[in-house]
């Protein structure tokens, strides 16, 4: 498996049931290291260098989050404020460079409700767009955006396979 | 008993356990051991220091287990009564009911008359508080399984020993007249089997409303020698209460431990009595060895060692079954057993009540005394025995690390000072479910917190002793929030020498002492100010285990509550500046900030922005 960073930002992680579940699938290998934002900066106070400075020693970005109000979480949307830099695209060595990226993110709505006929007449990769764009633009391939919808209602089993696509899904792009 | 000759027998006992102790414990045996030894080797049947008297050693013995008791009291909270019901109740009376009736059956198919083996089973159905609770503490396992095992079913022994009190002179059907017991005999006839009921309710009755609030006037007057005297003077009062009523001076000290288990002032009282414990301690084992009657055992040696082993051997199974049956694991089964195999103290008191009652000869007496007395001497070897070559077969993955074991997964804090800065980090704590030890040395707060539903005890943590009564030992957070730096300054070294495990938040005055702090090597330094007090409170939040961003949510929403009440009570004439909020505002703001800001509930948020206007 790549050098793995995942992500991980959910303001109100102590009332989620699902997230508990799906983040075991980042339990195992010490080719991943987890990180939870709202944990490591409950005062929204991000260290930015330190950050830039940690991410180049991953290949591979993981990106998991709620999905709140059809965008980011807020502290994940500051963290990439911080971090990224729009002068990185001119750049050859900047931080970013020669990674890819999966991005997971938990629905609490049925899946027709994103359609183009549906409800809200939008698709999740539309509402990813300024996230995955972000990440295109200074370098990062996307690979995958996982889409988790109904995710307040996901009995045990559902947990178990959504959990397990995770994991496949890590291991898919070596 | 003269005087001079209670001086001369405690200068002989001390004596005993001073040069046996230290002997037995460079052997790698356990201290009681050495107790006891030194008890036979003083005894009448040694050098035959302590007098010819028998009486006069068992006078010292029952005040050792008096005072023992009240301690053992002193530990037992209702709240941690309610917590083990189940297992007081399951196993207590698993293990009571199960060996009292084989050993009936036992002795009398052996022949004995049917009065006197129940009587001795009853009495061999006890184990020993003294030496079990007293092992369990050498070993660190207190707060175990094996610990809270073993906790629950002397429990229960020891609240079973007032039906069986009372139940004795009904078996005896005899109405004894005693010079002692007067005040029984006042009583109309078909009340006195009843008086260890009543007995009981006038001491609760005397604790709420006349211990307590004298205990309070006595610790105004600021000297610390006034409440360990007035905590012995209470000791001893109560225990020569009982005795006037007929009942047993040991239950009465008993009763009147856990009748101050509750108020404010039980670790100082613990912390006052601690010194004497271990003393105590050494009493009551010497004692134990030396009231062993030798004449009586070589006289009928096989009778006492068969009753012996025969008594050992059934507690043993039954213990072992009903740790099964609660499904405890192999090892910890085999220590349960063998640790409380014995025959207890509260036999000694039952026994020689029964023999008031005639129930049982002198020679019987003396007989059971001595099986009481060699059970409790075997234990320790039996324990030894377990360790060194039981355990290393039942105990698979040797050496199990302990906190997986324990039963208490919640981490225990304690706070020490509870004025304003430490009282904001407390409310705080209490909002989220979060409870702590709070030590604070004016009494006058203290009354006026506990009647809030604060638990705050009574005691000065700058003195030695009261930390650890405090539970200092198994406790996780230590938070230092006096207003005197010195003071907080000198408990902190104190903490960090004895109990090193403990993680400690201070609260700096200023800069100067935060310095002084970090030298120390504390990373949790907190600067005075509303602000900080907060700040404290959502580190230790973060510590016990809260989510880092809902702990930084709380703080936030608690200082504009905080706030909002601070200006509501400023604007009002209260009739009484109480000692930093009013009682209904605390419960107010509590009642907000249990609801987490993340909270939808427009009522909620309606409240407090009314008193923010």
């Amino acid at each position: 498996m790549k050098k793995t960073l995942a992500i991980f930002a959910h303001p109100y992680f102590e009332y989620s049931t699902t997230n508990v579940e799906l983040i075991k699938a980042y339990e195992s290998s010490e080719q991943l290291i987890f990180k939870d934002l709202y944990e490591e900066y409950p005062d929204f106070h991000i260290s930015t260098f330190r950050e830039r400075k940690r991410i180049r020693e991953y290949e591979r970005l993981v990106f998991h989050f709620p999905l709140i109000w059809f965008g980011l979480p807020p502290l994940l949307r500051l963290w990439i404020d911080e971090v990224f830099d729009m002068s990185w695209k001119a750049e050859s060595n900047h931080p970013l460079m020669n990674k890819d990226a999966i991005i997971i993110v938990t629905i609490g709505a049925k899946k027709e409700n994103y359609q183009k006929e549906g409800l809200y007449k939008t698709t999740i990769e539309e509402l990813m767009k300024p996230l995955s764009l972000s990440l295109s633009v200074t370098g990062i391939e996307v690979k995958e955006i996982i889409a988790i919808y109904d995710s307040d209602d996901l009995d045990e089993n559902q947990l178990k396979e959504t959990t397990e696509r995770i994991k496949k899904t890590l291991k898919k792009y070596e | 008993m003269s005087d001079n000759s209670l001086a001369h027998t405690a200068l002989i006992f001390l004596g005993a356990a001073i040069i046996m102790v230290p002997l037995v414990r460079k052997l790698g045996l356990s201290s009681v051991i050495g107790f006891i030894l030194g008890g036979i080797i003083i005894g009448p049947f040694g050098l035959k220091l302590t007098g010819n008297d028998s009486a006069d050693i068992m006078e010292a013995t029952e005040f050792g287990v008096i005072m023992l008791l009240f301690l053992v009291g002193l530990e037992i909270e209702p709240r941690k009564f309610w917590v083990i019901r189940k297992k007081i109740i399951g196993m207590g009376l698993g293990q009571m009911a199960f060996t009292i009736s084989i050993l009936f059956a036992i002795f009398y198919f052996a022949g004995w008359r049917t009065d006197k083996a129940l009587v001795a089973a009853l009495c061999f159905g006890m184990s020993s508080t003294a030496i079990v609770l007293q092992t369990l503490k050498e070993k660190n396992i207190f707060r175990t399984d094996v610990g809270e095992a073993s906790f629950s079913i002397l429990l229960f022994q020891d609240i079973a020993v007032i039906p069986i009190l009372a139940f004795l002179p009904i078996l005896a059907k005899t109405s004894e007249s005693n010079e002692s017991q007067i005040l029984l005999q006042l009583l109309p006839e078909w009340l006195q089997p009843f008086s260890i009921i009543l007995g009981i309710a006038a001491l609760i009755l005397l604790g709420r409303y006349i211990f307590v609030p004298f205990l309070r006037y006595v610790s105004r007057s600021g000297m610390n020698e006034l409440l360990t005297a007035s905590s012995l003077f209470l000791v001893i009062g109560v225990s020569e209460l009982m005795n006037a009523v007929g009942l047993s001076a040991a239950l009465g000290a008993f009763i009147a431990g856990v009748m101050l288990a509750t108020s404010e002032f039980r670790h100082e009282l613990e912390s006052q009595i601690d010194p004497f414990k271990g003393l105590l301690l050494a009493v009551f084992f010497v004692s134990v060895g030396a009231t062993i009657n030798f004449f009586v055992i070589m006289e009928d040696p096989m009778f006492i060692f068969t009753t012996t082993v025969v008594v050992l051997i059934v507690k043993f199974a039954v213990l072992m079954g009903v740790g099964k049956f609660f499904k405890l694991k192999l090892h910890q089964n085999f220590l349960v057993a063998f640790g409380l195999s014995q025959v207890g103290e509260f036999a000694f008191v039952l026994i020689n009540y029964s023999t008031n009652l005639y129930l049982l000869d002198p020679k019987l007496n003396a007989q059971l005394m001595a099986i009481t007395a060699i059970s409790m001497c075997v234990t320790p070897i039996l324990l030894i025995i377990n360790e060194k070559f039981i355990e290393p077969h039942t105990q698979k993955t040797k050496k199990e690390p302990d906190e997986l074991e324990t039963s208490e997964k919640l981490q225990k804090i304690i706070i020490v000072g509870f004025g304003h800065f430490g009282s904001t980090v407390g409310r705080l704590l209490r909002v989220n479910g979060i409870s702590a030890t709070v030590l604070d040395s004016d009494s006058d707060r203290v009354n006026l917190l506990r009647s809030k539903g604060f638990k705050v005890y009574f005691g000065d943590a700058s003195k030695a002793g009261i930390l650890r009564s405090a539970g200092a030992e198994n406790a996780d957070l230590l938070i230092l929030c006096l207003d005197n730096p010195e003071k907080n300054k000198f408990i902190l070294e104190y903490a960090r020498e004895h109990f090193p495990q403990l993680k400690i938040f201070v609260r700096a005055k200023n800069r100067l002492d935060a310095y002084d702090f970090i030298n120390n090597g504390v990373d949790n330094i907190y600067r005075e100010t509303l602000g900080t007090a907060v700040n404290m409170a959502v580190d230790i939040l973060k510590a016990t285990g809260m989510r880092a961003y809902a702990a930084r949510r709380l703080g936030q929403r608690f200082m504009v509550i905080d706030k909002a009440m601070t200006r509501k009570l400023a604007k009002e004439q209260l009739k009484d500046t109480v000692t930093f909020t009013m009682s209904e505002y605390l419960d107010r703001e509590a009642e907000l900030l249990a609801e987490d800001s993340h909270s939808f509930d427009e009522t909620q948020w309606n409240e407090y922005e009314e008193y923010q206007n």
